[in-house]
């Protein structure tokens, strides 16, 4: 099964360059379809205006973090089987076995290539 | 039982739910499924005393938190110890049913935990190990469009962190200040590991570390860690600036920074060493300024050492005649101006509100006994001299107190900045933003305060002010229009001017739009000054130009009347194309008002005087009764409805008629009144009193105020009073 790179995905982190630094490694494995979101409450803002098919959010921002953005998502019946990647950094690696817990789909470490980002997705959608 | 079976389900779900797994492999959704379970089972275990079962369950739950950070190289061994461990507990639960107790082994599973992990078993909440980031590819990566807006960014975020780093000083104990500071770092140090720039990232991350170190309580927020913050933060910016003048293509200047010693310091607070710089010893002093030879002092502590009861240096060193007894204070003097930066004290901000409540009352008091008739009819010169040695203590105690409270209005100004940025974006103008006087002060309580108005204008300038790109270059003005923020002293108020070189007022559309809403009548001519001022009139609202950026509905209307229950005043000055700018002026602190005492009869008053225009008596032909506007007053060409206080407060007067009397013009939203009252006696600083619970809510009446007699005089409140005179 082939993933299709036309899936909508929503970025979600506060920093703007961060956001351009993962839409750079997206758009190099061909996924074009993206929009974005500062933090938890703007992302689930829109979730709820258009389809998403797949999210990838930072774990440390203002407002709603990761980790809320991710019990909000679960909590709600129409978003809760969403595909959903956390970046994290090393240094918050502990917050890891939160998210898991909190029914992540899987996480990714920063730094991070196009490829494993792309390997990433596969398995999750894969799975799903 | 009961409780038993439950146990024996959670474990046998574990286990048909385990079955079901393709391959060898745990996903990470699954692996949050049991990690949950066994926190379960980990929780009825330790309540029902299977200590056993406990300690299986913690270790598969290690091993899957292991497992799924990558901890665990070979993961098909892990797959297996896994699924012996849940067969294990079957098998516990089994035998605790039916014998009460289970002999079987457990520690072979924990060994194989252990080798797997890499780890003793025992540990509840072990250290989950840091994963080597992997470099990405650069070539790709290092695009300059994402630099350059990291670099944008980055220095935005750092100044952040400055400003945020002052509440942070103020509250050490707030892990919100910390986590807001924390999260620049942490946003710098993720880009910067995409981009390459170990260097920034390294920093990033160390001070990230302490952080999150203090986030957890295992560091304390010391001005020593404050201090490197700061400095680190400094060296973040100079690092991303060098950034910038590399890919600018400008000579790099050279990092004049020494990185080590900053790492060091990190480091040192990290173990918690409270690395104040040493104090200079007084004999070091003396030494460096050539005072006394290094021979000398030695010979001087030795003597000083011996001396009984000991001397100190100084002592010793004047005593032998080494030093004269002024070098040595000069020496002590230095030694005093070294400690000065690191003897600051935190204190707490309800301590400081306390300690200038009592200070105010000190005033009073102070006030109190200089009215005191006894006191006043005295002859006594040295008691005279006293009491005005007193009361000039008393003034400078009040001054200083009030200055402890006061921090600079650079916090809300950067706020402002992050504002006018967020908004330019927001309505696609290019907007820059110049800051003056940033370091004036303002008392901390009137910070939140004047925040919402200031955002109000901002927005409006943004909004209404500065036009499109295409509109300004049309006007032969230069693409990005420029708000300018000032702030200034002024007579003891707090100015803040907030500029904008946008379109300025258009006198005519506002004159139009007023007369259309009968705002105004069009019989007078009305001064420029007075048609800005119409902007304020609620009747003039610009609810209809809803925009997304002032869409919020909030009319200039209520800009003023949030800047007057500050006690403050708005003005505009605006130049047709040039731009506007709104002059608010806020009392330096909400808790001492200026106030003009007035008696009616036999009481006091307290009128504010900002909201005084002008004291007149009338002469007997201006006055008069004009049909359906009741008794008006003629005011330099102005008819202005007159409001007897007496009447309103059911006082006896001691005049009746306002060419006996006193008037005092009081502007108010709609319009100036004339407000008659038997005398002024005269401007005082008033402390005010909240009216307590019970008196809350009077209408005319804002507050009370011991007065310098001793008195109490009631604060009135100049809209309150308005609203009661035409009720």
């Amino acid at each position: 099964m082939s993933v299709d790179k036309n899936m909508r995905i929503l970025v979600v982190d506060d920093f703007a360059t961060m956001r351009k630094v993962i839409k750079n490694l997206l758009k190099q494995s061909g996924y074009n379809n993206i929009v974005e979101a500062e933090d938890g409450a703007e992302a689930l803002k829109v979730l709820k205006s258009v389809k998403v098919e797949f999210v990838i959010s930072d774990w440390n921002m203002p407002n709603m973090n990761g980790l809320e953005f991710l019990e909000a998502v679960r909590a709600d019946p129409e978003l809760s089987g969403l595909s959903f990647l956390m970046v994290t950094a090393e240094a918050l690696q502990e917050n890891v076995v939160l998210a898991v817990k909190a029914g992540v789909s899987d996480y990714i470490v920063k730094p991070f290539t196009a490829e494993i980002l792309n390997e990433k997705i596969e398995k999750i959608l894969k799975k799903s | 039982m009961e409780d038993h079976d439950a146990l024996m389900i959670l474990i046998n779900n574990l286990a048909s739910d385990f079955l079901f797994i393709d391959g060898k492999e745990i996903d990470v959704p699954t692996a949050g499924k049991f990690l949950n379970t066994l926190d379960g089972l980990i929780k009825e275990a330790d309540s029902q005393k299977m200590p056993q079962l406990k300690g299986v369950a913690n270790g598969l739950s290690f091993l899957l938190e292991k497992i799924v950070l990558n901890g665990v190289e070979d993961k098909e061994a892990g797959f297996d110890a896994l699924e012996k461990g849940i067969t294990l507990m079957q098998e516990i639960g089994e035998s605790i049913k039916n014998t009460g107790s289970y002999e079987g082994d457990i520690d072979t599973l924990a060994e194989s935990i252990a080798t797997l992990t890499g780890e003793q078993l025992l540990k509840d909440t072990a250290e989950v190990p840091r994963e080597e980031p992997q470099p990405p590819e650069m070539a790709e990566m290092a695009d300059a469009s994402l630099v350059r807006d990291f670099i944008v960014e980055g220095l935005e975020y750092i100044d952040e962190i400055e400003v945020n780093i002052l509440n942070l000083e103020q509250d050490t104990e707030n892990k919100e200040y910390i986590n807001i500071i924390f999260r620049p770092f942490h946003s710098i140090k993720g880009v910067a590991s995409f981009l390459n720039l170990d260097q920034i990232r390294e920093l990033a991350h160390s001070l990230e570390t302490l952080l999150d170190r203090a986030r957890n309580d295992e560091l304390q927020v010391t001005p020593g860690l404050i201090d490197v913050i700061l400095d680190g933060a400094d060296v973040l910016k100079a690092m991303i600036i060098q950034l910038r003048d590399d890919l600018e293509g400008n000579p790099a200047q050279p990092l004049e920074v020494d990185l080590p010693a900053l790492r060091k310091r990190i480091q040192g607070i990290e173990e918690g060493r409270t690395d104040i710089q040493g104090i200079k010893k007084v004999g070091e002093i003396l030494v460096e300024d050539g005072t006394v030879t290094e021979e000398a002092l030695e010979e001087g502590l030795k003597i000083a050492g011996e001396a009984v009861p000991p001397k100190r240096i100084g002592e010793a060193l004047i005593a032998e005649g080494k030093a004269t007894p002024k070098q040595v204070s000069q020496a002590l003097r230095k030694q005093a101006n070294q400690t000065a930066d690191t003897s600051a004290v935190r204190v707490d901000v309800r301590k400081l509100d306390d300690l200038i409540d009592m200070v105010g009352e000190l005033v009073i008091a102070q006030s109190i006994i200089r009215q005191n008739q006894i006191v006043q009819s005295n002859g006594d010169s040295q008691l005279a001299k006293s009491i005005v040695q007193l009361s000039s203590i008393t003034s400078e105690i009040q001054k200083t107190s009030t200055s402890l409270r006061m921090i600079p209005i650079k916090q809300t100004f950067q706020r402002m900045s992050r504002l006018v940025r967020d908004l330019s974006k927001a309505t696609g103008k290019s907007i820059g933003i110049v800051m003056e006087g940033e370091d004036t002060e303002i008392d901390r309580n009137m910070v939140d305060e004047i925040y919402n108005p200031l955002v109000h204008m901002i927005r409006n300038a943004v909004d209404h002010g500065i036009g499109t790109p295409e509109e300004r270059i049309k006007q032969g003005k230069p693409e990005r229009g420029t708000i300018q923020l000032s702030a200034y002293h002024r007579g003891g108020n707090i100015v803040i001017e907030i500029s904008d070189d946008g379109k300025g007022l258009d006198k005519d559309r506002i004159l139009k739009k007023a007369l259309e809403n009968g705002v105004v009548d069009g019989s007078h001519t009305l001064s420029d000054q007075d048609i800005y001022r119409l902007i304020f009139h609620p009747g003039l609202s610009t609810a209809k130009e809803i925009t997304d950026v002032s869409g919020r509905g909030v009319g200039m209307d209520v800009v003023k009347q949030s800047v007057e229950k500050l006690r403050g005043k708005i003005e505009i000055d605006s130049v047709p194309g040039e731009g506007s700018t709104f002059i608010t002026r806020f009392p330096l602190t909400m808790a001492i008002i200026n106030g003009m005492i007035v008696r009616v009869g036999n009481e006091k008053y307290i009128i504010p005087t900002v909201s005084i225009r002008q004291l007149l008596r009338p002469e007997q032909k201006l006055c008069n009764m004009v049909a359906g506007k009741g008794e008006t007053i003629n005011v330099m060409g102005n008819l202005m409805p007159l409001v007897r206080l007496y009447d309103l407060l059911h006082i006896q007067p001691e005049h009746e008629h306002p060419w006996e009397a006193v008037t005092v013009v009081i502007e108010g939203e709609n319009g100036a009144k004339c407000v008659l009252v038997d005398e002024i006696i005269g401007e005082e600083e008033v402390v005010i009193k909240s009216l307590g619970e019970g008196l809350k809510g009077i209408r005319g009446v804002s507050g009370g105020a011991i007065m310098g007699d001793g008195s109490v005089g009631l604060i009135m409140d100049p809209e309150g009073l308005f609203e009661l005179s035409e009720m």
